[in-house]
């Protein structure tokens, strides 16, 4: 009977979704709980928002409730076994509470619902529900317990005091000491499913206390050799030729003396063979050999009197045929390098075998630590392909990797400057080179490398065309950026004034602590056993400035200065102090303590005023620092760490090179700068008719017209697949494994990211679908099998429609209309992307998909704005934040939706000027 | 809490805790030989990521006791078969989420038991085995963590977490990452005159005392979960003062000289792991601890193997590519894992039996296979604990895998009631 009065309410709430007041008269708060996408809701995920509704008094919080017509389900398949005459297993489900509001009653749940998803449950002999209804049941089950251990461990808007992350403890270090500190030692961040700035999960050990005082030691000795250093600046120049040619030079020689010492040895072998002892067997291992003669010399030894290639400098039969035989692909190549006029004035970079496949540039190891820069002066030859026409910069050591790739554009009557800016740190990189992009620097070996090889020399015997050339290179520093400059001035000051005893330890001590301690005084007891520990070290005969640093390291290890700290009594929230402020907004934006401009406004209290805030978000926005807040804060919220997961096949998709890659990730967070930098709405990502790219990415997207690494806005046709995520790169190959798309990954992450339907994570102890062992299935097959079973259907019927929608992409991200990979059968390599959203409309292609989703913009917003409170608050999102998520997003969409709009929104709100 | 009180009653329990070396450590082991009749037990627990291939790992449950067939996963250990059980049907009843691997493989825990929070974790069997057996050596416990240090942990499998290893309060324990760091732990001497690194360590006490002050100033008006987060920082310090402790107790007892050469920096995959077997054998031998965990590498792991598969991807295999290199992962995890049984055999003790007969060592995953995390695969070797070995048991399905860790922790001495959700010890494996 109660379950009919739910029914009776439930139906109210979902012409509240289907009015056309616009999505923020909606009630918002109410989309939380897993509407399926795009649809009336289902009665199973309006159930929780009637709670809410009902609930909209009380404190707001959310209780998970089972859908009383589940009820129906239990009674049908279960009670006979759990009910009030038998109680299998001592659990009773005729008079279970639907309810789900402890943790007690979670974790029984918990293991009902494990027990069906794993087949346990019912028992074989027993009669089995239709798999309609039994994924229905699953459905509103793995829903009700998603939002159950939400509801139990909401922290009811609490944040917890958090610890600085790494990034936050670097740039720390920077803006006190000015320094750049590799802080890699320190255990990583994060969980899987927050972000690094949430507090409860930035953990503390023994160990990383005693890297704190490492590392606060290694700044504070790089710091103040650096402050008082007089900055000169250095330079120094290589000609590429002068590495190039000698090698190149060498190689060639290296070559002609194997080529003699393998003629007189072969011929020795073969004065051997003629000897009449030998004669026959000869004949017979020439015979056995004649596909490839060179293979008859492997047998030396059996011929008696044949002399060893170890007296002609080789180690072995093996490696002489393999040296000799690299003759064809070196010699010819080299001569034609030297013969070059400009081989003479610098370097074409090489592909493959000969040593020009670099340029390096070292720094001098006695040079100190600092920011500087590297050039170059390159061209693009007349020959070269487009594609081809880049330059990778990388390190050299400890490995090769690829630190940053430029299009070449200069011509060889006009070069081009490049100028690279790098850090260089103590005991870390020195040396760095240049190469064509992609060819060296790959996890695999030569990668692309080999297959641009092998094109080129098929044709001429020699190797392909050189792309680029190399005048010079050179580097310069170290350059002091303003702001450093500023630091280690006040630093340098600060120094001479203690050398000259103008002001004693505990003085100095004190003025450092306020920095440290972003404005906040440090308390005299602990004070006082920092100027104890001073005082111990220069009576064991320590030079005072050598002295301090002890106190000081410790205070950079000390609680503090490590966490965020806001006092308060429990259960009360409080306004955070001005100071507290200008630390969260300082720590949101900018990743790192907040300035002395923010500090004076704190100090002053016109922080506090709504005008004077608002300046400091536009201005913490426009400065370059912004970076810290929009890089981290896009590849955590839209999950972009699992482009790193896997190595795409270089075979299979030699375009989306290492370099292409990382410009397609760029891609994603470039776009986002863009839109929060101009007012951009938040929209666009869905849909736009305009991409964010630079000539790399152009080039790999087939857009014409665009040259240069900056990332730019450029028009897109209309029937363009590109414009907003679901367009991009970077997106697309995420949902592949490197070789193969995953619609499944890629729908999954539709309604987790795009249309804030999260499906539960993957229910653990799924039976395998082991009758499907040794069958080769296309991919819309194996996963059409998802369908089958009610435990997988539960959510595939979800995801599967729409992760096929996007199959027109292939892995890597690439528009195509047949499936070309090898292995698929000829009659089904055509997609079909055509499909419809679970009980929701259906599209006829990828472009239709495209506009139902971004038809939804207050979906993703929703999303955006739980994940930006998430990161900016440092806590998780919970029910209780309705209110939070609802003022935000009123605010935004009053401004279309503009991305700046919602962290303006987000800085205004009460919680975010609360404890 | 008043730190300060329950600061200085920490110190007195440690200090009481904390007996002199062994004598044996100082070199007295003729003299010492006849009376440790009792040879000090160890435990090891070596776990790996993403679980095993369920179709060639497990024996086949109609083949139980004494005679059955080792399947092609575990073949390689054939020549130890007297000397190691296979058990099955042992599970965390709480893990339900494939993506947080080996976070509670050792404790159990109910990642949801604290309302208002997300993450709740207890107290890791090898950290309950260090309050016996972690006494009377320099070293109570060492953790180690294997891979790449810049992969995130639950890319590797393993889940959230610095090492298997949680302390006492639920909270993780770094692991040292690579088998020079181990190396140098165990056995490179400061290079710091004695009564210098007295002054030293005095020092160091003022130093943690100092940032104490700190923390206690800060704790003033700070919320419950402010304080449970500050609490972490407490914990760190009195663990160092602990170490410190110890390390005055071990001040002037040189470190043992190394029985194997330094390794070199960088090595990964199956060379990190057969190193760091190599160590912890050294570790025992030199009775520098009794306790390791071993958190193994992932990704590294199945690189080194020239498997050309990601990890992660190798682990949702399907016959073909995938199956075959997560088949190649379990035979190369378990053929290193007979050579470390090989050595723990080859070590003599000085009543002459062997490490191996004092050493309990667990082996296995919290995950089955692909997203399951029933029968959690599971092999228990050496007669540390005096359990039944050279069987195959298959335990009710369900049974807690804590019951096991109930069942070694009692087995070489430990008197705990009950660990994590265990209902009790494992029958079944009680020789």
């Amino acid at each position: 009977m109660a379950a009919l009065g739910l029914q009776k309410q439930k139906m109210t709430v979902p012409t509240r979704f289907r009015s056309p007041a616009g999505p923020l008269r909606m009630p918002l708060s109410l989309l939380i709980c897993g509407a399926a996408v795009l649809q009336p809701l289902t009665p199973a995920a309006a159930e929780p928002l009637k709670k809410a509704e009902l609930k909209a008094e009380a404190p707001p919080t959310a209780t998970a409730e089972l859908p009383g017509r589940h009820k129906a389900f239990l009674e049908k398949h279960c009670v006979e076994c759990h009910g009030a005459e038998k109680q299998k297993g001592k659990l009773r489900l005729d008079d279970i509470s639907l309810t789900v509001d402890t943790p007690g009653k979670a974790d029984r749940w918990a293991k009902i619902l494990n027990s069906i998803n794993s087949g346990e449950m019912p028992p074989e002999e027993a009669k089995q529900p239709d798999q309609g209804a039994k994924a229905d049941f699953l459905d509103a089950l793995s829903q009700t317990m998603v939002t159950a251990r939400k509801a139990l461990s909401d922290q009811g808007g609490n944040i917890t005091m958090r610890r600085l992350n790494r990034r936050e403890y670097q740039n720390t270090l920077r803006e006190l000491l000015g320094v750049e500190m590799n802080v890699g030692t320190l255990p990583a961040d994060g969980s899987p499913d927050t972000f690094d700035t949430v507090g409860s999960a930035l953990f503390m050990s023994p160990d990383q206390f005693l890297m704190y005082r490492q590392l606060g030691r290694k700044a504070l000795d790089q710091g103040f050799e650096a402050a008082v250093a007089k900055p000169e600046v250095r330079k120094a120049r290589y000609e590429a030729e002068a590495e190039t040619r000698p090698m190149v030079e060498r190689s060639l020689a290296e070559f002609v003396s194997i080529r003699k010492r393998y003629t007189k040895w072969t011929k020795a072998v073969d004065e051997a063979a003629k000897l009449p002892e030998n004669q026959q067997l000869a004949a017979e291992l020439r015979e056995k050999n004649k596909d490839k003669a060179e293979k008859f010399y492997l047998e030396w030894e059996k011929l008696k009197g044949a002399p060893s290639p170890k007296e002609f400098g080789f180690p072995d039969a093996v490696d002489a045929n393999m040296m000799n035989g690299r003759w064809e692909q070196y010699v010819p190549q080299g001569a034609d390098y030297m013969a070059r006029p400009k081989s003479k004035t610098g370097t074409f970079l090489g592909v493959a075998h000969l040593n020009h496949r670099w340029v390096s540039v070292p720094v001098p190891k006695q040079w100190p630590a600092g920011e500087y820069r590297v050039r170059a002066m390159v061209a693009a030859t007349e020959e070269g392909p487009a594609d081809r026409r880049f330059v990778d910069f990388l390190s050299d050591y400890p490995s090769s990797q690829v630190l940053s790739t430029h299009q070449v554009t200069g011509t060889m009557e006009q070069p081009q400057l490049l100028e690279i800016p790098v850090f260089i740190d103590a005991d870390g990189n020195n040396r760095f080179k240049f190469a064509e992009k992609a060819i060296m620097g790959n996890p695999d070996g030569v990668g692309p490398a080999a297959q641009v090889f092998v094109a080129g020399f098929q044709e001429n015997r020699i190797g392909p065309e050189y792309a680029v050339w190399i005048d010079w290179v050179e580097v310069e520093g170290p350059f002091v950026s303003p702001r450093v400059s500023k630091t280690r001035a006040d630093l340098r000051a600060r120094i001479e004034s203690f050398e000259r005893k103008e002001c004693d330890a505990r003085e100095f001590l004190t003025q450092f602590a306020v920095r440290a301690l972003r404005g906040r005084v440090v308390a005299p007891e602990f004070l006082d056993k920092l100027c104890a520990l001073y005082e111990a070290r220069v009576k064991a005969g320590e030079k005072p400035l050598e002295a301090v640093k002890n106190p000081l390291s410790l205070l950079l290890a000390s609680p503090s200065f490590l966490y965020v700290a806001e006092p308060a009594d429990d259960g009360k929230r409080r306004a955070l102090t001005s100071l507290e402020l200008a630390s969260r907004l300082s720590f949101f934006l900018w990743s790192s303590p907040p300035d002395e401009e923010l500090l004076k406004l704190a100090a002053s209290g016109e922080l506090q005023k709504p005008e004077v805030l608002a300046q400091q978000v536009e201005r913490h926005l426009a400065d370059a620092r912004s970076d810290r807040f929009i890089k981290p804060f896009v590849l955590q919220w839209l999950g972009l760490s699992r482009l790193d997961f896997f190595q795409f096949s270089t075979k299979l998709y030699p375009k989306f090179d290492l370099p292409t890659k990382a410009a397609a990730k760029d891609e994603v967070i470039e776009t986002f700068s863009h839109l929060l930098k101009t007012r951009g709405s938040l929209a666009s990502l869905l849909k736009s008719d305009f991409v964010y790219v630079n000539g790399l990415l152009a080039g790999y997207y087939d857009i014409p017209g665009v040259t240069g690494d900056e990332f730019r806005k450029v028009a897109l046709p209309p029937d363009s697949p590109r414009g907003g995520l679901l367009g991009m790169a970077a997106i697309l190959a995420m949902g592949s494994n490197g070789e193969q798309t995953s619609p499944v990954e890629r729908g999954a992450w539709v309604l987790r990211k795009l249309l804030h339907d999260p499906p539960p994570p993957a229910p653990a102890n799924v039976p395998q679908l082991n009758r499907l062992a040794n069958k080769q299935l296309t991919t819309r097959e194996r996963i059409a099998l998802h369908q089958e079973d009610a435990q997988c259907a539960q959510c595939h019927r979800k995801i599967d429609p729409v992760g096929f929608g996007l199959e027109n992409f292939d892995a890597v991200g690439k528009w195509r209309t047949v499936d070309q990979r090898p292995g698929v059968p000829p009659d089904n390599r055509e997609i079909k992307p055509e499909g419809a959203f679970f009980k929701g409309p259906a599209f006829r292609n990828y472009y239709e998909l495209r506009d139902l989703v971004a038809a939804k913009p207050e979906r993703f917003a929703r999303g955006f704005t739980e994940a930006l409170v998430e990161f900016g608050l440092g806590r998780p999102f919970g029910f209780s934040d309705e209110a939070l998520a609802e003022e935000i997003l009123s605010q935004a969409a009053r401004k279309d939706f503009q991305v700046a709009e919602f962290i303006h929104a987000l800085v205004a709100t009460k919680a975010f000027h609360s404890k | 809490m008043n730190p300060q009180l329950s600061r200085r009653h920490f110190l007195r329990a440690a200090g009481s805790a904390i007996a002199l070396p062994a004598l044996e450590s100082l070199g007295f082991r003729a003299f010492a030989a006849d009376k440790v009749a009792a040879r000090p037990k160890r435990m090891i627990f070596l776990g790996f990521g993403f679980g095993v291939t369920q179709e060639t790992w497990f024996p086949d449950t109609a083949q139980v006791g004494t005679d059955y067939k080792l399947p092609e996963g575990l073949a390689p250990l054939e020549r130890h078969r007297k000397d190691f059980t296979v058990i099955q049907g042992l599970s965390n009843k709480y893990s339900q989420d494939a993506h947080w691997g080996s976070t509670f493989w050792l404790t159990g825990a109910n990642r949801f038991a604290e309302p208002g929070q997300s993450f709740h974790n207890t107290i890791s069997a090898d950290q309950v085995a260090v309050s016996k057996l972690g006494r009377e050596t320099r070293f109570g416990s060492i953790q180690l963590n294997g891979g790449e240090p810049d992969l995130v942990a639950h890319h590797q499998g393993h889940g959230p977490g610095l090492s298997l290893a949680w302390d006492a309060g639920g909270k993780p324990v770094a692991g040292l990452n690579s088998p020079a760091a181990l190396f140098h732990r165990l056995f490179s001497e400061e290079p710091m005159p004695l009564a210098q690194r007295q002054a030293l360590l005095a020092q160091e006490k003022s130093v943690l005392d100092a940032v104490l002050s700190d923390a206690k100033q800060l704790q003033r008006g700070l919320t419950k979960s402010d304080n449970d987060k500050l609490n972490e920082y407490f914990q760190s310090i009195r663990e160092l003062e602990t170490r410190i402790a110890r390390d005055e107790a071990w001040l002037g007892v040189a470190k043992p000289k190394a029985p194997l050469n330094e390794p070199p920096e960088n090595m990964r995959g199956k060379e990190e792991v057969k190193l760091m077997y190599d160590l912890m054998v050294a570790a025992f031998q030199t009775d520098s601890t009794r306790v390791f965990t071993y958190r193994q590498p992932s990704e590294a792991f199945v690189k080194s193997l020239g498997v050309k598969v990601g990890v992660h991807d190798m682990s949702h295999y399907a016959p073909g590519e995938r199956m075959e290199a997560s088949q190649a992962r379990d035979r190369a995890q378990s053929e290193l894992f007979a050579g470390l049984l090989d050595r723990l055999k080859g070590v003599r003790e000085p009543d002459g039996s062997s490490l191996l007969d004092h050493t309990c060592i667990a082996y296995g995953s919290n995950l089955r296979t692909v997203h399951t995390l029933d029968n959690c695969p599971t092999v228990i070797a050496g007669g540390g604990a005096g359990v039944k070995l050279g069987h195959h048991i298959v335990a009710p399905k369900g049974t807690p895998l804590c019951n096991l860790w109930l069942t070694l922790l009692r087995g070489v001495g430990v008197g705990a009631e009950r660990h994590g959700d265990s209902t009790g010890v494992l029958k079944e494996v009680v020789a």
